[in-house]
């Protein structure tokens, strides 16, 4: 197994405030790993620096080999996709219309779209299972179309890493397991998968390992049934022992363990 | 017992007609209704002359009366084709700033480019009237500089945390747009203290369509033009530019150079509009607009049909402005007031119920 993402000893500080400290980790070809910390850790801003929206304060992140800031802007928008947790289009855009511009960078300066971004197009529409949805209006559809929708744009790029910041975020049950059963179906499509995710319950489902980042901005890597331990996660998210559903109720280390 | 199994939502296609609306037929139909406009707009005037006696003018000059050959063609025609590269002008401006925007109440009046070509121009007439460079004079110059100046600052006044809300940029162009006015209102006073003559600026305040120089349209022309050809790249951008700047950085766009590139653009479109037919309102948002609702959203597809369906817009409203209280001229930019208002208002309204931006 190759290594995709490297963050080496990684530091971001925005204005005083230290946002992430000295985060080391990587993520191997392939793997689908949820990121999982308190609101305002920092969940975010480390998915745009792996997509090299932000730039580090210090340290090395290097996507495929390659440090991600040292990236041509379209050979970066080639290789990551990210796809962030609200869009907001002013007009009245069809799903179509969206999804092709998830090949804004493969597209020359004065040239149109080709076969091959059609076809991009189309593939990223049939894993998602938003074809059916090509000609809505996409500021008419509901929360759970729209993410599909923004998860088609998303692979349409054709990445080798791709980006969900919250991809579960709004969504009904139903929708949720869809967005897994998505997630899973794209892991086998063998596109290495990053998503900060805050309904715990639905990792050891889909996810291979958990990043965990805690408010002392020390990041742990591992295993889910490593990670999903309620001493573990009362202690990074502040929960009183013994109080949430997810950690009392259900057993999430088991489940872990039986995935 | 039975249980009663939903029937599966069939999909029905939503794809209404008008929004797969061939681009080429309606180009073509455009373009003829242009040419067409163009045509009887040089029959109508205080001299009638008939459109067999223009078509046998356009054939050979001589079966024409001379004076009828110099009406219309150092009268009428210059005068019809500046209403159409104005309307096409400010209406590729319009879409262009609305993109930028992301905001369909952008028109290049309403956020005070138009007023910043106009000062532009006035300090350019005051300062160095005799200068010009590269064949531009210096009206068209300064007013793209005041144009660029203008939409930089209230591009910079209006956004917040990467959108520009309906109520701020429409606050920051009237803001800017009446500081621009009353300082181009005071280059005339100081023109008239000076002696200088020029009352090229009070026609300019109410949009009045002169009958232009064959020299100043093809300048005018040309800086149409130019901006013209360097749209279609820009209109993609745009419609990534419409995912929100997070989403179009993700896709590898410079947004920086983009933006630059748009306020250049759509400034020398301005500018080239401006010192032409002085501030004519409102043009650049009716257009786009009703061009949309024909095309749907896709900057690529609006941008030619725009252009052409703006030169429509005008030439019919100038000549509308020319007719309807015949002796007198009512300046073109009351008449689009007229149209231009009412619509604009009416976004307004539908505005504070759709676009939550």
């Amino acid at each position: 197994m190759t290594t995709l993402l490297q963050f080496e000893n990684v530091s971001f500080a925005f204005g005083q405030q230290n946002i992430l400290d000295g985060v080391s980790f990587h993520l191997e070809e392939g793997c689908c790993a949820a990121l999982i910390g308190p609101n305002g850790v920092g969940k975010t801003t480390l998915l745009r620096l792996s997509a090299g929206l932000l730039r580090c304060s210090s340290g090395y992140i290097s996507v495929g080999g390659q440090a991600v800031t040292g990236l041509r802007r379209l050979e970066r928008a080639q290789r990551i996709a990210l796809v962030p947790q609200q869009v907001e289009v002013p007009f009245d855009f069809r799903v179509q219309q969206i999804v092709e511009q998830g090949r804004a960078p493969y597209l020359r300066l004065f040239g149109g779209p080709t076969r091959k971004d059609q076809v991009a197009v189309e593939r990223a529409m049939a894993l998602t299972d938003v074809a059916p949805l090509a000609h809505r209006v996409f500021n008419e559809l509901s929360g759970g179309e729209r993410q599909r929708v923004k998860i088609a744009l998303g692979l349409a790029q054709e990445p080798q890493l791709l980006l969900l910041d919250e991809p579960t975020q709004n969504l009904d049950i139903g929708r949720q397991v869809e967005l897994l059963d998505l997630v899973a179906s794209l892991r086998r499509e063998g596109i290495t998968i990053l998503a900060a995710i805050h309904d715990l319950q639905l990792i050891p489902e889909a996810f291979s390992s958990v990043l965990l980042l805690t408010p002392e901005q020390r990041l742990i890597h591992g295993r889910p049934q490593d990670i999903l331990r309620p001493e573990i996660l009362e202690k990074a998210f502040n929960c009183p022992p013994r109080r949430h559903p997810v950690l009392v109720h259900q057993n999430l280390t088991l489940k872990a363990k039986i995935v | 017992m039975e249980v009663e199994v939903a029937e599966p939502r069939i999909f029905t296609p939503v794809v209404s007609s008008r929004h797969t609306a061939n681009l080429g037929a309606i180009l073509c139909i455009l373009t003829v209704a242009l040419l067409a406009a163009m045509l009887f707009s040089m029959t109508v005037g205080a001299v009638h002359v008939s459109l067999r006696t223009i078509l046998e003018a356009a054939m050979a000059q001589h079966s024409v009366p001379a004076s009828d050959a110099t009406i219309l063609l150092q009268v009428r025609l210059p005068r019809i084709i500046a209403a159409a590269i104005i309307g096409a002008a400010l209406s590729i401006a319009g879409l262009l700033f609305q993109g930028l925007f992301r905001n369909p109440m952008a028109d290049p009046y309403v956020i005070g480019s138009s007023g910043g070509a106009a000062l532009g121009a006035s300090v350019g007439l005051f300062l160095l009237p005799q200068f010009s460079m590269l064949g531009f004079s210096t009206i068209s110059l300064s007013a793209f500089a005041g144009s660029v100046v203008t939409i930089a600052l209230v591009y910079w006044l209006a956004r917040t945390g990467g959108r520009t809300q309906v109520v701020t940029l429409l606050l920051a162009g009237f803001g800017v747009s009446t500081m621009l006015s009353y300082s181009t209102y005071f280059m005339e006073l100081l023109n008239q203290n000076y002696g200088l003559g020029m009352s090229v600026l009070v026609s300019w305040f109410h949009g009045t369509i002169d009958v232009p120089r064959w020299t100043q349209l093809a300048v005018a022309g040309g800086m149409v033009c130019a901006a013209g050809s360097i749209c279609l790249p820009l209109a993609r951008r745009l419609n990534t530019l419409a995912l929100g700047e997070e989403y179009a950085q993700q896709l590898g766009i410079h947004l920086e150079y983009t933006r630059i590139a748009i306020i250049v653009t759509g400034s020398l479109l301005v500018a080239g509009a401006v010192s032409l037919g002085g501030l004519i309102s409102f043009v650049g948002l009716v257009v786009p607009h009703l061009v949309r609702l024909v095309m749907g959203p896709d900057n690529v597809r609006l941008l030619p049909v725009t252009a052409i369906a703006g030169a429509l817009f005008l030439v019919l409203t100038d000549t509308a402005a020319r007719t309807l209280l015949a002796p007198t001229e009512v300046p073109v930019g009351v008449l689009s007031a007229f149209i231009g208002g009412p619509f604009f208002l009416y976004l307004l309204r539908r505005t504070k119920r759709e676009y939550k931006l």
